[in-house]
């Protein structure tokens, strides 16, 4: 059997995915310590799982470093890399939306949408033919129209308490988000037998 | 910006050193002779064509192409692929003297990078391309010679996935109801977005019958044993046929173990139009090369005679092959001034033996053992006499 290498996003994602693994009947232990290591090794099962951010995950896939990883839809679609999708594990489903000050209206000449997604973003506004300007930012969007740097801005949403507390609306969902098992290409044929029955494994504990 | 410092090469650009270079000639040379032996013919054709044929036909993204702009204002590409160069030289000229064709092409090519490092701009690819072979032994031949070529270049676990357009297209056709349903799930599967297949063939509101074949297809297509498990699937058609006899083919040649059959396969190359195969090794993490039939290519340049062929990425090959030390006896003959010709007729007689010689002066070295050390054998000629 061979070595297969697993990227994690750390953080609650990781905890979830882990019972999910758990439950599918892989030989794990109960609890991982979770500190500041960056790899875990599960001889047993031949596993070993990186854990990164879970921006970065895809990158370890595409760059076949780790033959499988869990990924969010809302990362698989800013970066468009080159990975298999094989399975949504419906777990931190939550959705992109676009949001702002209520009441207001975009800039006719040049609306400004701040954001983390600047690729999701512009295909989503080029989709519903409109010409915008994408500012990027790395958190706390919300910030963005309230002090008048963007009309607009587009960003995950869950609860849609963030927003609320900020005194901002949410305008138009964009798309649906989860987190997707994802494969390397190659990894996906050369190790295909022990991918083909971990996603079989998994798709029964998705609800 | 920050201003482009002396050192600095374009993004996507490496140099080769000499030990690379060894490898890449040692992988030039094994490829070269083995193609000549199955009778293909080497061919080169120019860095750089004109956007509006080369550029325009071949199937690589257009904002991976190197553009430049001549004296008369034409668009330029520093070539992207071999095959569309070669389809347009074979349609031009070399169709006319001899059918079919076989040629091979070792040379590099070039895609701009605009996102990050990790991936060159410019690469060596291999290949070969039978143009005016419209039969399943062209594509059979195609096949086994790259299976054979991996296996050349001593690489044990790989494998090659073969996929048919025709076949994929027939089953995407009968259950969706319309083009563009069925233009939809193909570019899902181009990306190999299967979680987003399932979620379209759900939005997309078919009868059930229609959509639990859809659903059963792809789930079944990634672990099929054999081509009669997709039967039930489709009408029986030419495709199909097309590729059980391709099949049999590959199992007289006992390659069966190498092969995978998935006829999810898909390639954002909208010219193949038959039968299309990807090559997978350990040790790279990226595909190892594909290929095709791609009639569609021919017919952008004019022709309908049909071919077929596959091209292997050579930095990919250099990663997935056994690690081979290069072999490196080189003998230092060593002289001081007043030895030089001594030395000389000593360096031309180990040439002769055709051994690898420097000949190094040794008041052009700052450090004369340092230098030394980094050969096996040293002859050193002093002024007075010859010691080893």
């Amino acid at each position: 059997m061979s070595e297969l290498t697993i990227a994690m996003p750390k953080g609650r994602i990781f905890e979830e995915a882990y019972e999910m693994l758990l439950q599918a009947g892989f030989n794990l232990p109960e609890e991982v310590e979770m500190s500041r290591k960056l790899m875990i090794e599960i001889p047993e099962e031949k596993i070993r799982f990186i854990l990164a951010k879970p921006m970065d995950v895809p990158v370890y896939v595409e760059h076949g470093v780790a033959d499988i990883g869990i990924a969010g839809k809302d990362v698989l679609l800013e970066q468009r890399r080159t990975v298999h999708e094989l399975l949504d594990l419906k777990i931190s489903q939550c959705y992109i939306a676009s949001a702002g000050l209520p009441n207001t209206k975009m800039d006719e000449i040049a609306p400004r949408i701040a954001t983390k997604y600047p690729n999701i973003a512009m295909k989503y506004y080029k989709g519903i033919g409109e010409q915008v300007e994408i500012i990027e930012l790395n958190g706390s969007i919300e910030l963005a129209p309230m002090i008048g740097l963007a009309d607009r801005i587009v960003d995950i949403v869950s609860t849609g308490r963030t927003l609320k507390e900020n005194g901002l609306v949410e305008y138009e969902h964009i798309t649906d988000v989860s987190s997707r098992l994802i494969a390397n290409p190659v990894s996906y044929r050369m190790k295909s037998e022990r991918i083909q029955d971990l996603v079989s494994r998994l798709k029964k504990c998705v609800n | 910006m920050s201003s482009i410092k002396m050192f600095e090469k374009p993004l996507g650009m490496r140099d080769t050193f000499p030990q690379i270079y060894e490898k890449l000639e040692g992988v030039r040379e094994t490829g070269r002779s083995f193609l000549r032996n199955r009778g293909y013919e080497f061919i080169k054709t120019p860095t750089v064509e004109y956007y509006d044929t080369v550029g325009k036909a071949s199937a690589i993204q257009d904002a991976t192409l190197f553009k430049l702009v001549d004296s008369q204002g034409n668009t330029l590409v520093l070539r992207p692929d071999m095959t569309t160069p070669i389809a347009r030289v074979a349609t031009s000229k070399l169709l006319k003297e001899k059918i079919p064709q076989r040629l091979a092409y070792f040379e590099n090519v070039f895609r701009a990078q605009q996102q990050e490092g990790g991936r060159p701009a410019e690469f060596e690819q291999m290949g070969i391309e039978i143009i005016g072979d419209n039969s399943v032994y062209a594509d059979a031949e195609v096949i086994m010679t790259a299976i054979e070529l991996v296996k050349a270049y001593g690489i044990k676990s790989f494998k090659v996935t073969i996929g048919h357009a025709g076949v994929l297209s027939c089953i995407l056709k009968d259950y969706t109801e319309s083009a563009e349903q069925t233009e939809k799930l193909n570019e899902l599967l181009v990306q190999r977005n299967y979680v987003g297949f399932e979620e379209a063939v759900l939005a997309f509101d078919l009868p059930k019958t229609k959509s639990d074949a859809l659903l059963a297809f792809i789930e079944e297509a990634l672990s099929l044993k054999s081509i009669e498990d997709i039967e039930k699937y489709m009408r029986k058609n030419d495709a199909l046929n097309y590729m059980q006899k391709l099949w049999q083919l590959l199992a007289v040649a006992g390659f069966e173990q190498y092969i995978a059959i998935d006829f999810t396969l898909s390639s954002h190359m909208n010219y193949y139009t038959g039968m299309l195969f990807e090559v997978f090794a350990t040790g790279s993490g990226f595909p190892l090369g594909n290929g095709g039939r791609y009639d569609g290519l021919l017919e952008q340049f004019g022709s309908n005679v049909g071919a077929t062929g596959f091209g292997l990425r050579v930095d990919r090959l250099l990663e997935a092959m056994p690690r081979q030390e290069v072999e490196n006896v080189t003998v230092l003959v060593l002289f001081d001034p007043q030895a030089y010709e001594q030395a000389l007729k000593q360096a031309t007689l180990l040439r002769e033996q055709k051994r690898r010689v420097t000949m190094q002066s040794t008041i052009g070295l700052e450090n004369v053992e340092a230098f030394k050390e980094q050969f096996q054998e040293v002859v050193y000629f002093s002024g007075q006499e010859e010691e080893v």
